[in-house]
């Protein structure tokens, strides 16, 4: 019960501080830890072999989603 | 077997050291690898942060890296041992192609976590859930407390070592 604690604690302080972050850029460092401890709790909760592919598509999901967004505010800085 | 609560900082501190040791072999804190991870990176230095340390959590920020691979391996062989971390290792590879990374660092990355983990939740009596907890724990400390000091401190190292 302890892991499972740790992590939806972690999971829930990167949230709290991407919220109060202002610059959309240095919000992306937290919620990529943030993305870290869902896809942990996702794994503690669910110990079932479909999971792993879950929580592999949900991580490179949120990860390819903060490439967009990053590559979408390089795009517009160069114009 | 070693109790879960003194597992847990010694399993984050070796998975600190095991995918930090990849991403500098594979030379992360060098250069950005997409033009989002640039962008990251000049927002780190503008608010007093360097620029070496501001690519590596950059490149964790936009693609899967040993970081992922250290944490997905971990998950696969909490559920499933080494066919569950196989797993993970090639879903890892299919999703840094994705986000337009070599993937590179992220199998090698797994692979290396796999190994680890197997060493010490077989012979060292570490629990397995221990390596979910130490990853998210250690990217915490990279990602989550203060991109400013966090990315002068990983600047530092990478100066000393190249």
């Amino acid at each position: 019960m302890i892991v499972e604690g740790i992590c939806i604690v972690i999971a829930i302080y990167c949230a709290l501080r991407a919220v109060f972050e202002r610059n959309t850029l240095k919000k992306l460092p937290f919620i990529n830890a943030m993305n870290f401890a869902v896809t942990g709790t996702l794994v503690l909760l669910m110990p079932h072999p479909i999971t792993i592919g879950v929580a592999l598509a949900y991580f490179v999901g949120s990860t390819l989603e903060s490439n967009a967004i990053a590559s979408t505010f390089a795009s517009r800085e160069n114009q | 077997m070693i109790d879960i609560i003194l597992a847990i900082p010694i399993s984050a501190v070796i998975c600190l050291l095991l995918f930090g040791s990849i991403d500098f072999f594979w030379k992360l804190p060098n250069a950005g690898g997409v033009s989002g991870s640039n962008a990251i990176e000049k927002a780190i230095e503008n608010t007093g942060g360097d620029k070496n340390g501001g690519w590596m959590i950059a490149n964790i920020v936009t693609s899967p890296d040993a970081s992922a691979g250290t944490l997905l391996a971990a998950c696969g062989f909490y559920i499933w041992g080494i066919p569950g971390a196989i797993i993970s290792i090639i879903l890892v590879y299919i999703g840094a192609r994705i986000c337009a990374d070599k993937g590179y660092a992220g199998t090698s990355g797994a692979l290396a976590a796999t190994i680890v983990i197997w060493i010490l939740t077989t012979f060292a009596g570490f629990p397995q859930e221990s390596f979910i907890a130490g990853s998210v724990i250690a990217i915490l400390f990279i990602q989550g407390i203060s991109a400013k000091y966090a990315s002068r401190f990983i600047g530092k190292i990478w100066r000393r070592l190249t």
